[in-house]
C-alpha cells in the first residue's frame, strides 16, 4: 500500500502544509500554477515541484494518482480552488480530496464540488473564541491538542491481530492504569465511522478496530507498545 | 495660628486614604454614568421628582393630606438639599489647593497666607453655584419654604432637574447647539421683523384699532402673526395694517420652513452618531461584553455562533461598507477605528469586563489595536488573530491574552487528516464544537454533592461522560486523568466530554451552590 499526497498550491497555506508533511515524512508532490509560487517552492528546497496550468484537464490527467492517495487543494485563489476540486473529483472520483475553506459559503461549494474533507478555517477559530470566553480550563487542553508539541495529545492505535483486547468490551479495559483515556474508536462491526465513547453504545473491541486515545505522549506510546506486544 | 491648624488639617485630609475613597465613591455616584450603582440613585431622584410634581398637580383641585405635605416639604426637599450639598462638596478639592499653595509658599520661602487658596476655592465653588444645573437644583429646593406661596411654582424646576437624568433631551440640546450659528441668525432676523412690523402696526393703527393699546400689544400681534399661529384676538383694521400683515405672513412662512430645515438637517447629520452613541450606551450597561474589531469572515462566523450563546457585543470597523454590511446582517456595528484611543475610551473600561477580539486581516492593525487597548487598561482581555506562527511572539509581547492562528490550526488538521484519518474526525468534531464532543467544565460549588467523594465513587460512564481531569483552584495545575482515589474538593473545575444534554444533566445534579 503506497500513500502519497498531491499538494495543489504553494501559497499562504500550501507553504505551512508542505512543511508539516515534510515533518511527518510523507511523500508528496507540489503542483503550482503561478510562476512566482513555483519559484518559492524551488527555493525552499522541494524537489518534486511541477508548474502546470491546473485549469486544463490534460495537465491533471497526467498525474499518477492512485485511490489510496490524497489530493490537497489549497490554491490561493478561492474560485480556482473550487474549480480544481471539481476537476479532480471528476478525474479521480475515489481519491480523497482535502481542502481548506475560509467561509461557510466556500465550505458548501467545496463539498458540492466533491471534496471529501473540508477544513473550515474560521469555524474552528470562532469556536475557539467561544471556548476562551466560557471554558478557560478546556481551552488549555484543546490548545495542547492543536500544538501537538507537549502536554496532552491524541493518538490512534490499531488493535493488532491476536491482541488480548480482542473480544473485550470497552468497560472491561482499565485504560486508567496506563494513564490514558479512550476517547472514541472506529468499530468495523458497526460502521466505518468514528464513534465517541460518550455516545453511549457498548462497544466490543476487535482486531482491526482503531482506538483514539488521549494522554501524555509518553504514556500513549507505552500503551501502544504494550498492546502490540500483546501482554496481558 | 489658625492658618497652621487649617494647613495641618488639609495635610491630614490629603493623606487620608479613607477620605479619598469616600469622596471618589460619591463623585462616581453623582457624576459618573459608567458607575454601576449610579442608576439606583438616579431612579430614586426621578421617583422623588415625579411624586413631588404629582402632588403639585393634585393639590390644584383637591385638599392634600397632611402626610403628603410633610413628604413634599421635608423628605423631598431635604433629600434635594443633601444632593445639592454633596454635589457642591465633590465639585472641587479644598484641601488640595491649600496644600498646593502652602508648598509653593514654602518653596519660595514666602509667608503663607490663607487668602490665596481661599480665593481659588471660592472661585471654583462659585463656578459650580452659577452653573445652570446647580441653579436648577437650588431653585428646586426653594418650594420647601411655605410662607411664600409664589415659591410653589418652583416645583417646576424639579421637572427641569429631570434633565440631568434623561440623556435624550441633552442630546437634543447638543444637536441644536451644533447649529448655533444658523439658529442665532434666524432668531436675529425674527426679532428684527417682529419689531419693525410691531412698530409699523402701532404707528398705523394705535388710534384706529381698539385692540391695540400699547407697543406691547403690537409686538405681541406681530409675533403671533409671524409664527403663523394667528389667534385672531388682534387683527388689523386699516389697509396699511393689512399690507403689513400680508408681508409678515409671507416672511413668517419662509422663516418657519427655514427653521424646520435647519433642525432636520442638524438631526440627519448627527443621526448616525446618535445611533452609535446609543449602541455604546446599551452595551456599556452590561457587566461583561465583547468588542469585535474588524467585520470579516471570521467575525461573521463568530457572531453567527454567538447568536445561540448570546454574549453581548459590539462590532467596530473603520470601513463604512463593511459596517453597513454588518448592520444589514443584523449586528450592532459602529463605524469607528478601534486603534484610536478615544474610541476605546468611550466604553465602560473602568467597571465592565471587556474582551476585545482583533479579527482584522492585518497583523499590523491587530497589534496596534492590542497595544491601544492594553494602554488604556490592563484589565481588558484581548484575543487576537495572527496570520502565521512567526507573528505569535510579537502578539505576546504586545500583551495579547490569547493568539488565534487559524492558518496553523487548519494546517495541523490537514496533516492529521492525511496521516491519522481516524483521529481527524474526532478532533474535527471537538474543535468545531459538535454536539457529540462537547468539552465542558463543571465547577463544584460549596454544597455540591461531589465534594469529598472519590473519583471512583462517581460513575461517569453511566452518565455517558468521559471524565478528563480536574483543575484545582483558579491557579492550580491541571490534573489530567487523575487517580481513582483522588477526592473532589470545593471549587474544583471538572473537565469532561460528552453530549451537551449529558453534561447539562450532570451539572444540574451535582452543581450545588456556587459562591
Amino acid at each position: 500500500m503506497r500513500k502519497q499526497a498531491f499538494l495543489f498550491g504553494y501559497g499562504v497555506q500550501g507553504k505551512t502544509i508542505a512543511n508539516g508533511l515534510k515533518n511527518e515524512h510523507f511523500r508528496f508532490h507540489i503542483i503550482e500554477s503561478s510562476q512566482e509560487n513555483f519559484q518559492h517552492a524551488k527555493e525552499d528546497g522541494y524537489l518534486d515541484v511541477t508548474l502546470s496550468d491546473v485549469t486544463k484537464d490534460e495537465s491533471l490527467e497526467g498525474l499518477d494518482v492512485g485511490e489510496e492517495d490524497y489530493l490537497i487543494c489549497v490554491m490561493d485563489d478561492e474560485h480556482l480552488n473550487v474549480f480544481l476540486t471539481l476537476s479532480l473529483h471528476a478525474l479521480y472520483p475515489n481519491t480523497t480530496i482535502v481542502a481548506i475553506s475560509d467561509s461557510i459559503h466556500t465550505t458548501q461549494k467545496l463539498k458540492m464540488a466533491g471534496a471529501t474533507k473540508v477544513i473550515d478555517l474560521y469555524h474552528m477559530s470562532a469556536n475557539r473564541i467561544h471556548n476562551i470566553l466560557r471554558k478557560p480550563v478546556a481551552i488549555k487542553l484543546l490548545d495542547d491538542f492543536i500544538t501537538q508539541e507537549e502536554g496532552i495529545s491524541f493518538k490512534e492505535i490499531l488493535i493488532p491481530h491476536n491482541s488480548y483486547l480482542n473480544g473485550m468490551t470497552v468497560d472491561n479495559v482499565d485504560f486508567q492504569a496506563y494513564g490514558v483515556l479512550l476517547m472514541g474508536m472506529i468499530d468495523l462491526e458497526l460502521s466505518n465511522k468514528f464513534i465517541f465513547v460518550t455516545s453511549g453504545i457498548h462497544h466490543k473491541l476487535d482486531s482491526g478496530d482503531t482506538m483514539v486515545c488521549i494522554g501524555e505522549k509518553s504514556d500513549l506510546e507505552k500503551f501502544e507498545a504494550h498492546i502490540i506486544r500483546g501482554q496481558v | 495660628m489658625i492658618s497652621d491648624v487649617i494647613v495641618k488639617f488639609a495635610y491630614w485630609i490629603n493623606g487620608s486614604r479613607r477620605y479619598k475613597t469616600v469622596k471618589t465613591f460619591f463623585a462616581n455616584l453623582l457624576n459618573n454614568p459608567d458607575y454601576p450603582y449610579k442608576k439606583y440613585l438616579d431612579s430614586l431622584m426621578i421617583f422623588l421628582i415625579l411624586t413631588s410634581v404629582g402632588i403639585l398637580v393634585y393639590e390644584v383641585q383637591n385638599p392634600v393630606p397632611e402626610w403628603m405635605d410633610f413628604y413634599d416639604i421635608y423628605i423631598v426637599s431635604i433629600l434635594f438639599l443633601i444632593e445639592y450639598l454633596f454635589r457642591f462638596w465633590v465639585y472641587s478639592d479644598l484641601h488640595k489647593s491649600i496644600v498646593r499653595e502652602y508648598e509653593k509658599a514654602r518653596f519660595l520661602n514666602k509667608e503663607f497666607s490663607l487668602w490665596k487658596p481661599f480665593k481659588t476655592i471660592l472661585i471654583g465653588k462659585l463656578r459650580y453655584i452659577t452653573s445652570p444645573a446647580a441653579i436648577i437644583d437650588l431653585l428646586a429646593i426653594l418650594p420647601a419654604y411655605r410662607p411664600l406661596r409664589i415659591l410653589r411654582i418652583f416645583v417646576l424646576f424639579r421637572v427641569f432637574k429631570l434633565l440631568r437624568y434623561t440623556k435624550s433631551i441633552n442630546q437634543f440640546v447638543d444637536v441644536l447647539a451644533n447649529k448655533r450659528f444658523e439658529l442665532f441668525t434666524l432668531l436675529f432676523l425674527l426679532v428684527f421683523i417682529m419689531i419693525s412690523a410691531g412698530i409699523a402696526i402701532y404707528v398705523f393703527e394705535e388710534h384706529e384699532n381698539p385692540n391695540i393699546d400699547s407697543l406691547f400689544d403690537a409686538l405681541y400681534w406681530a409675533l403671533v402673526t409671524i409664527s403663523t399661529v394667528g389667534y385672531g384676538d388682534i387683527s388689523p383694521v386699516t389697509n396699511e395694517g393689512k399690507t403689513v400683515s400680508m408681508l409678515i405672513i409671507v416672511s413668517g412662512l419662509a422663516m418657519i420652513s427655514f427653521m424646520t430645515s435647519v433642525i432636520v438637517s442638524a438631526f440627519s447629520e448627527k443621526l448616525g452618531e446618535l445611533k452609535e452613541n446609543r449602541i455604546i450606551e446599551e452595551v456599556n450597561k452590561n457587566e461583561e461584553f465583547i468588542i469585535v474589531c474588524g467585520y470579516g469572515q471570521m467575525a461573521k462566523t463568530f457572531l453567527r455562533q454567538n447568536e445561540k450563546i448570546g454574549h453581548k457585543y459590539v462590532v467596530l470597523d473603520k470601513d463604512a461598507h463593511r459596517v453597513e454590511q454588518a448592520i444589514k446582517d443584523g449586528y450592532n456595528a459602529i463605524n469607528d477605528d478601534a486603534s484610536r484611543h478615544d474610541v476605546i475610551a468611550k466604553f465602560n473600561v473602568e467597571y465592565a469586563h471587556i474582551t476585545v477580539l482583533c479579527l482584522t486581516n492585518s497583523d499590523i492593525e491587530n497589534i496596534y489595536i492590542t497595544l491601544n487597548v492594553k494602554s488604556l487598561s490592563r484589565k481588558i482581555k484581548v484575543i487576537a488573530r495572527a496570520m502565521d506562527e512567526s507573528m505569535k511572539k510579537k502578539f505576546e509581547l504586545a500583551g495579547v491574552d490569547h493568539v488565534l492562528l487559524p492558518n496553523s490550526v487548519a494546517n495541523m488538521m490537514l496533516v492529521t487528516a492525511i496521516s491519522q484519518p481516524v483521529m481527524y474526525n474526532g478532533i474535527h468534531a471537538i474543535l468545531t464544537g459538535e454536539d457529540v464532543a462537547h468539552v465542558d467544565e463543571v465547577i463544584l460549588g460549596t454544597h455540591s454533592r461531589l465534594v469529598g467523594k472519590r473519583i471512583d465513587e462517581i460513575n461517569f460512564k453511566e452518565d455517558k461522560l468521559l471524565f478528563i481531569g480536574i483543575q484545582r483552584g483558579k491557579t492550580g495545575n491541571f490534573m489530567f486523568n487523575p487517580k481513582p482515589e483522588t477526592v473532589f474538593h470545593e471549587e474544583d473545575i471538572l473537565l469532561m466530554m460528552g453530549l451537551e444534554i449529558s453534561i447539562t444533566y450532570f451539572k444540574e445534579r451535582y452543581r450545588g451552590s456556587i459562591l
